[in-house]
């Protein structure tokens, strides 16, 4: 009887646990039912502070006291698009030179040193149509960076030795340039949509590193890189007034020069059918990458662009390629825009050899499907739904604010230019997406470019249309000219 | 020689002072956001890490699955890293129209490849049985197909708002990520706990072709990816750091569902998975839909730990991969596991020797000799949570040589052994490190990722805080200890890349 009892009672626990554990399965929600969501705590902006120097220098600056730390990025209007066709690599080099090469009162290596041990970071550099500043460190070593930068800027050494370095790498860089199938793959489509001597695709080669001196680097320096012509970000632990102070003290020195750089130049781009190969015999995946020219965000039409991208690349080319064919671990369709410079549109994928011919045709195939045929209403709202319902993560650190706002103004777009996407994006319809990718999409116009190993393909490449095979040998230090002294 | 050194000493003491005032700044900041911390466990074992953060309303979550593919063997490497795929193929309630149905045909087609596989491992294969049964398999795959919704989890996700939506497979572990704005908590607990609780692994051989196309990507195809995989398959013998996340093409090839849902059912069980929780919520909601939402998955035995160690070396080791490309060198030595108390003065080595413009590698491999254009250390290579490497490479300059680069790594090595290192080096580890981790912790994603981690891997998520006081701890003897113990030729494995030219290859 006791026995009994006992069981009775642990059955009654039992069964008051079945029924709190019920009243728990009751609140639960399957993922299918509706849910209704509170609304979204309201977003802080943050003060964002837009200060110029007497010296033309713009900064935007933002307090975020959460970590004691400091950090600030710049853009300048300088690029390789300025270098001399002889000269290709004159830019990268005099952007790491001017960090690395030092100033009139300390070496590089020493700055290297001094930074490092106050866990700091200065770099410069430049690319193909901007350079950049940046800085990062503890509170409380602000002041000591703020001097090492502007004696940087103001003062470069571009030591012979560092440049000697700097041409090493170089030079390094070339020799390596055909060691991964990705790199080729992107620098050689480059050069097909943009012109193989574009400013925007071209690359260095050993004589135009030879031929840079150490009057070209100052020179170049000197030409564009300049306060008027830079607008930083500032970010971290400080009173705004107090930082802007220390940035007068320091980099108020910078000389002004207020010359325009000149604009960048245009693209005219000619729209033609293409089907390009690279052998890479030592692979047994082939990276295909085909489209043609894309366009600028400025453009009214980018709004609609974006969710075209965004059903492009994953209702259709993930949906399709990937996961009901198995055919490529990334695959996408983008037409891409840019700041200035017009952008490329391109779909690519990696997949074996033995399926390369049919990847392109079904990439083919759901591009010409997009200029056909009115995507759903399903993808529509999924496209915009995605977009605007993760928009708040656009303000999710004050970083990425000023961040933003610096580089709008840099390329002299509209201060509120996400939020004026976010606008057009929000009045999307099927018919705009429909007609943005009937103007803008090609596929009967494509550059198609195809690095892998031919004879495993399972069909011909020339299924596609006459074959134009890249060479991509790396050419040799012209003989003529005198190789550089070791 | 006494006075010398009683100066040297004031100097380092006078440093020391220095460096701790600005180190304890920092330690401050840890304490505080330390104290923010929120913690509950289930009654399952599963264990929740919440860190309340108000700057923006959004939330981040990272779900730390504790297994890699250090707990693979023969037969299945990949297949952490394929159920990372599979994972987020649904559930019995999302990606499918109609899952009973479905079902019937996804047993059908286990059953059948079964039968297809033994029927390939015969001595001679029946080739027509064979071609009908892959003809059969296809009408049935297409059939199952009928009823999936194409990456309906993606879609659910990303319309409320997920930008971060991704996971992760490493040697240790496996982690899937989410970032949502921070009124979809419940949500997220209801999209999660289903397919961690009901999991239905569909479409499976053609993501299983996804992950063979990745595996190609990332290791065939690119020449450090080969060497990478070779090195360690040659350092270690034994220990399952052997193979690569990305497994042996061939198991790829041979995985069935069956394996991906035992491999699911082993480890995936509430005690085996830390969540990390930071942003916009409140700690108290998230424990109380944690209760109601995982707390219904039923609790399992913690899977049992690795078994295989790896033994002491007898030599030193080399491995040659000949590829399409420039030399690279790579070098590394045996060490003990993130736990362990060297754990941390490795770490200084590392640093000292190789990261950041300043290291010893890079003054004199990169800046002096000018034989390599890029040089630099790490420790916890391939993982941590188990005795590791810690690696030296070089990428030599054009016209150099890897053995140029593994004579000044060699000289550099050496010199730390007999001399050790100095105070301003030590003074750059300490704040470098200390500064790394507090610029990671800058965002929700990732301070989610360093509490899972500290908490799985060191032991205690409290670690992430307090080992800011074992950074400071390190003496110069400390690295120079840990530099004659773990430095030593005898345990160590060099990888190399040749070039290979295209007259080489035909020969072969």
């Amino acid at each position: 009887m006791k026995k009994n009892r006992i069981v009775f009672r642990v059955f009654s626990v039992f069964l008051l646990l079945v029924f709190l554990s019920g009243v728990s399965v009751l609140a639960q929600k399957s993922p299918k039912d509706k849910f209704i969501f509170a609304p979204l705590n309201p977003i802080k902006m943050p003060k964002v502070e837009t200060v110029v120097l007497k010296n033309g220098l713009k900064l935007f600056l933002v307090e975020d006291h959460e970590y004691p730390t400091i950090d600030m990025r710049a853009m300048v209007h300088i690029g390789s698009v300025y270098e001399p066709s002889s000269k290709i690599g004159l830019a990268s080099i005099t952007g790491s030179v001017l960090r690395s090469g030092g100033t009139a009162s300390i070496t590089g290596d020493e700055i290297d040193k001094e930074l490092e041990t106050l866990a700091a970071t200065v770099s410069t550099g430049i690319g193909q149509t901007s350079g950049y500043i940046t800085v990062s460190v503890l509170k409380e070593d602000i002041d000591r960076a703020l001097e090492l930068l502007a004696d940087i800027l103001i003062n470069p050494a571009f030591a012979e030795d560092k440049i000697k370095l700097a041409k090493i790498q170089q030079r390094t860089a070339i020799a390596r340039r055909n060691d991964d199938i990705g790199q080729i793959s992107n620098r050689e489509f480059e050069k097909l949509i943009y012109g193989k001597d574009s400013l925007y695709a071209r690359h260095p080669e050993y004589a135009t590193i030879a031929a840079v001196t150490r009057d070209d680097i100052v020179n170049f320096y000197k030409k564009y890189f300049y306060p008027d012509n830079t607008t930083m970000a500032v970010w971290g632990d400080f009173n705004a007034k107090e930082m802007v102070a220390k940035v007068e003290k320091t980099l108020g020195n910078w000389k002004a020069v207020r010359i325009k750089v000149p604009p960048l130049p245009t693209i005219d781009y000619e729209y033609k059918y293409t089907v390009n190969f690279i052998d890479k015999p030592d692979v047994n995946q082939s990276n295909i990458m085909l489209g043609h020219i894309g366009g600028l965000l400025s453009n009214p039409d980018y709004p609609a662009l974006s969710v075209m991208n965004s059903i492009l690349s994953f209702e259709r080319m993930f949906k399709k390629i990937r996961t009901d064919e198995g055919l490529a671990y990334s695959v996408w369709g983008s037409y891409r825009s840019g700041y200035q410079v017009q952008g490329v549109f391109s779909s690519g994928a990696q997949t074996k050899s033995e399926s390369t011919v049919y990847a392109i045709e079904l990439m083919l195939k759901e591009l010409k499907r997009m200029k056909e045929e009115e995507v759903s209403d399903e993808e529509l709202a999924k496209a915009k739904d995605q977009y605007l319902n993760s928009f708040v993560f656009n303000f999710a650190s004050k970083a990425q604010i000023v961040n933003r706002l610096m580089t709008y103004d840099f390329f002299d777009y509209p201060l509120n230019f996400m939020e004026k996407v976010k606008k057009g994006v929000e009045k999307v319809t099927k018919k705009d997406v429909l007609r943005v990718a009937q103007k803008y999409l090609r596929p009967d116009k494509v550059q198609i470019l195809v690095v892998g190993k031919q004879e495993d393909f399972d069909k011909p490449l020339s299924t596609l249309g006459k074959v134009n095979v890249i060479d991509i040998k790396i050419p040799p230090l012209r003989p003529k000219k005198k190789a550089p002294k070791k | 020689m006494n006075v010398k050194k009683g100066f040297n000493r004031k100097l380092v003491l006078l440093l020391a002072l220095v460096m701790l005032f600005n180190l304890s700044l920092l330690a401050q900041t840890f304490e505080t956001i330390k104290n923010q911390v929120k913690v509950h466990v289930l009654k399952n074992g599963m264990k929740f890490i919440v860190l309340e953060r108000h700057e923006a309303p959004v939330v981040s979550f990272h779900v730390y699955a504790d297994v890699g593919s250090a707990n693979e063997s023969y037969g299945i490497t990949g297949i952490s890293h394929l159920l990372e795929h599979m994972a987020f193929k649904g559930s019995v309630v999302i990606g499918t129209k109609d899952y009973e149905a479905e079902k019937k045909i996804l047993d059908e087609l286990d059953v059948l490849y079964d039968e297809m596989k033994r029927e390939k491992a015969k001595p001679e294969p029946d080739k027509e049985r064979l071609k009908e049964m892959e003809g059969k398999f296809e009408t049935l795959r297409k059939k199952a197909k009928e009823y999936v919704v194409n990456n309906e989890y993606f879609d659910m996700m990303m319309r409320e708002g997920d930008r971060g939506v991704n996971a992760y497979t490493s040697t240790d572990a496996t982690q899937y990520i989410n970032g949502l704005p921070s009124n979809k908590l419940e949500y997220w607990m209801a999209m999660t706990s289903d397919r961690f609780l009901n999991p239905v692994f569909r479409e499976f051989f053609k993501e299983r072709d996804v992950v063979m196309e990745e595996r190609r990507l990332s290791s065939e195809t690119r020449p450090m990816g080969k060497l990478i995989e070779d090195f360690i398959a040659v350092a270690f013998k034994a220990h399952p750091y052997h193979h690569s996340v990305l497994g042996h093409m061939s198991d790829l090839e041979r995985i069935t569902r069956r394996d991906v849902r035992e491999y699911f059912k082993k480890f995936y069980g509430p005690s085996n998975l830390t969540v990390g929780i930071v942003g916009d919520v409140k700690a108290d909601e998230a424990f109380k839909l944690a209760e109601v939402y995982f707390g219904r998955i039923p609790s399992g035995p913690k899977p049992e730990p690795v078994r295989t160690e790896e033994p002491e070396q007898w030599g030193e080791r080399r491995v040659i991969v000949q590829a399409r490309s420039q030399p690279i060198i790579i070098m590394g030595y045996h060490c003990p596991d993130a736990r362990n108390k060297d754990s941390v003065p490795l770490q200084a080595l590392a640093n000292i020797i190789g990261q950041g413009r300043s290291s010893r590698l890079n003054q004199v491999l990169v800046k002096e000799k000018k034989v390599a254009v890029a040089a630099m250390g790490v420790s916890g290579f391939p993982g941590d949570k188990f005795p590791n490497l810690i690696v030296f490479y070089a990428v030599p300059s054009r016209g150099k040589t890897s053995a140029e680069c593994i004579e000044f790594i060699d000289e550099e090595i050496e010199k730390i052994k007999k001399e050790s290192v100095t105070p301003e080096e030590l003074t750059k580890f300490k704040r470098s490190q200390a500064k790394g981790i507090l610029s990671q912790m800058k965002s929700n994603s990732n301070m989610a990722a360093l509490l899972t981690y500290a908490d799985v891997v060191l032991g205690d998520w409290k670690l992430l805080f307090d080992q800011v006081n074992e950074i400071r701890a390190v003496t110069a003897e400390d690295v120079k200890r840990v530099a004659n113990k773990y430095l030593v030729k005898k345990h160590r494995t060099i990888g190399e890349i040749v070039y290979e030219t295209a007259k080489k290859r035909k020969e072969q």
